[in-house]
């Protein structure tokens, strides 16, 4: 007797079946007829500029109306409004407040993760989960800072410290490491690995250094010519 | 050679167009005249002959306290009685309180108003209401507040608030509007609920140039402060306006001429204060004789 066991593990928190993404009918970008990320999965999407990576990215994020089809994240179906704090976004350029400070910043990512809607001030948890983000990534010095006044890498790390000060299920990053010196390099991508290891939450990069992304992720995506395929070590070497 | 001989038609159509601009311009002031060019021609010497017989000097009686009620202040500070001073600081004060009231109406339904932050059937309504009380000139919304409340500087408070809300409220829509996508695409997708967004995102997004428009607002109000009070809604204009009746132009010469000073103060000011809000007042703000001094002759003389 066979007993098919369907845990929360096995289902994905991002399904794309037979979708077309682009923001024109008359020039897709994508056709996907396969993609799944599950929980505790860290998956890296690279390919040529132009291709269509943050396109994608947006289409999960729900920023994007897909052409076709349609998206599963966090068990909800696009177009949809996300759930409180559930997904995490880091854009290419950021998106971050720049007139204000660090951290307010940061606290945005905390109380989207930790205040309740009908709660005027920030909790406690939100408080603490704000201040071991900017602690993580080396931000305590200059926590009052405006963002205009930070440099990129600076700026960068900023916008990580948010994501992780929200804690969310599913962080979308895209391209989250550029701009940073190697040693900064290191102790972002190790902060944020550990962080979903310790939390089984998923990440889903854009990057395009690809031994980088080889280096961190357990599955690894090239967008080209429109589709999406999942290489191996040997095609990476190809690639190369 | 292609390249350049299409610059060189690209400009000339520029230039046509420009002077096509202003003969249409020209043909409509000619229209305006109505050909009774006799009129402009005398008034070089009428206005010199009024500037001579009426305006001027000034009468500056007009800065010196007023007999009655009895002034309780002592000398130097007796000017404190007077008309212009009392006129001037009502005018200020009519402003200063409008300035801030209309903020905090406007602010509100300019975030309502704002196109990338709302559906058109929320934006829409509240940019016509927005328009509606633009439309409207503070003086008549003076005259209005006059009819409704009588005489006196409320009139005046509640006419400036409304036509500020108006305008205000549109500079502050235009600049919310103007912020970048990616911030808000970031707080869409982590959840974030409109109010949240709005304070924690737009506001302090748009923060310096809602600051910077306020400054420009109050300093408008100012200028325009001292025409309300024409209709008998308090502040300065109530004494121009008494003393043009009387035929008394070099007393309202000695009005314009410190509602001049006044606004010119302000106006600087607001200059100074401006430049802290924005990304080039960063690097370099102006320091307090910048104002006053243009910048070439204040390095000189910081270099001797």
């Amino acid at each position: 007797m066979f007993f098919i066991i369907n845990t929360k593990e096995n289902i994905p928190l991002i399904n794309i079946q037979n979708v077309i993404i682009g923001y024109d009918i008359k020039e897709p970008l994508i056709e996907i007829n396969d993609f799944k990320v599950f929980p505790g999965e860290i998956v890296v999407l690279t390919g040529p500029s132009g291709a269509g990576k943050t396109t994608l990215l947006k289409t999960i994020a729900g920023l994007v109306k897909p052409i076709s089809g349609t998206i599963t994240v966090c068990e909800k179906i696009t177009p949809f409004n996300p759930k409180r704090g559930e997904l995490g976004y880091i854009p290419q350029s950021l998106g971050l407040v720049r007139h204000a400070s660090v951290m307010h910043n940061v606290m945005i990512g905390a109380n989207a993760g930790h205040k309740p809607i009908w709660t005027p001030f920030p909790s406690n948890t939100a408080k603490k989960h704000a201040m071991d983000a900017i602690f993580a990534m080396g931000l305590d010095t200059f926590k009052f800072k405006i963002i205009r006044k930070l440099s990129g890498g600076q700026q960068r790390r900023v916008a990580t410290a948010r994501t992780l000060a929200q804690q969310p299920r599913l962080i979308l990053a895209d391209e989250f490491l550029s701009e940073l010196d190697e040693e900064t390099k290191e102790i972002v991508q190790s902060k944020v690995l550990e962080y979903i290891h310790q939390k089984t939450s998923t990440l889903l990069v854009v990057e395009h250094d690809i031994m980088r992304a080889k280096e961190m992720c357990d599955r690894l995506f090239i967008i080209k010519n429109g589709k999406i395929s999942e290489i191996n070590e040997k095609d990476i070497l190809e690639e190369e | 050679m292609n390249i350049f001989q299409n610059y060189y038609v690209r400009k000339s159509k520029n230039i046509i167009f420009l002077s096509l601009i202003i003969i249409f311009a020209w043909l409509t002031f000619s229209d305006l005249v109505d050909g009774d060019w006799g009129s402009l021609e005398n008034s070089f010497s009428n206005i010199s002959i009024f500037f001579q017989e009426s305006l001027w000097p000034p009468d500056w009686s007009v800065i010196e306290p007023q007999i009655y009620p009895i002034c309780t202040e002592y000398p130097p500070f007796d000017f404190k009685c007077s008309t212009a001073w009392i006129g001037m600081t009502e005018t200020l004060k009519i402003a200063f309180v409008s300035t801030i009231f209309g903020m905090l109406i406007s602010l509100p339904i300019s975030l309502l108003a704002a196109r990338n932050l709302n559906p058109f059937w929320i934006s829409y309504p509240a940019r016509i209401l927005l328009a509606f009380l633009r439309s409207l000139p503070s003086i008549i919304w003076a005259i209005l507040f006059v009819i409704l409340i009588g005489f006196g500087p409320v009139s005046g408070t509640l006419a400036m608030t409304f036509y500020t809300v108006g305008y205000l409220g549109k500079l502050q829509y235009e600049s919310i509007e103007g912020i970048s996508r990616d911030p808000l695409d970031a707080a869409d997708v982590m959840g974030l609920n409109k109010i949240e967004k709005s304070l924690t995102v737009v506001i302090p997004e748009s923060a310096n140039n809602l600051i910077s428009q306020l400054i420009f607002m109050f300093e408008y109000n100012v200028r325009h402060g001292t025409v309300i009070g024409i209709v008998g809604a308090g502040g300065i204009g109530y004494y121009i306006n008494l003393y043009l009746k009387f035929l008394q132009y070099d007393k309202v010469i000695a009005y314009l001429i410190i509602i001049f000073i006044v606004v010119i103060v302000i106006d600087l000011i607001s200059i100074y204060a401006r430049s802290y809000f924005n990304e080039k007042g960063d690097i370099n703000p102006p320091s307090w004789l910048g104002v006053f001094i243009p910048h070439n002759i204040l390095s000189k003389i910081k270099n001797k």
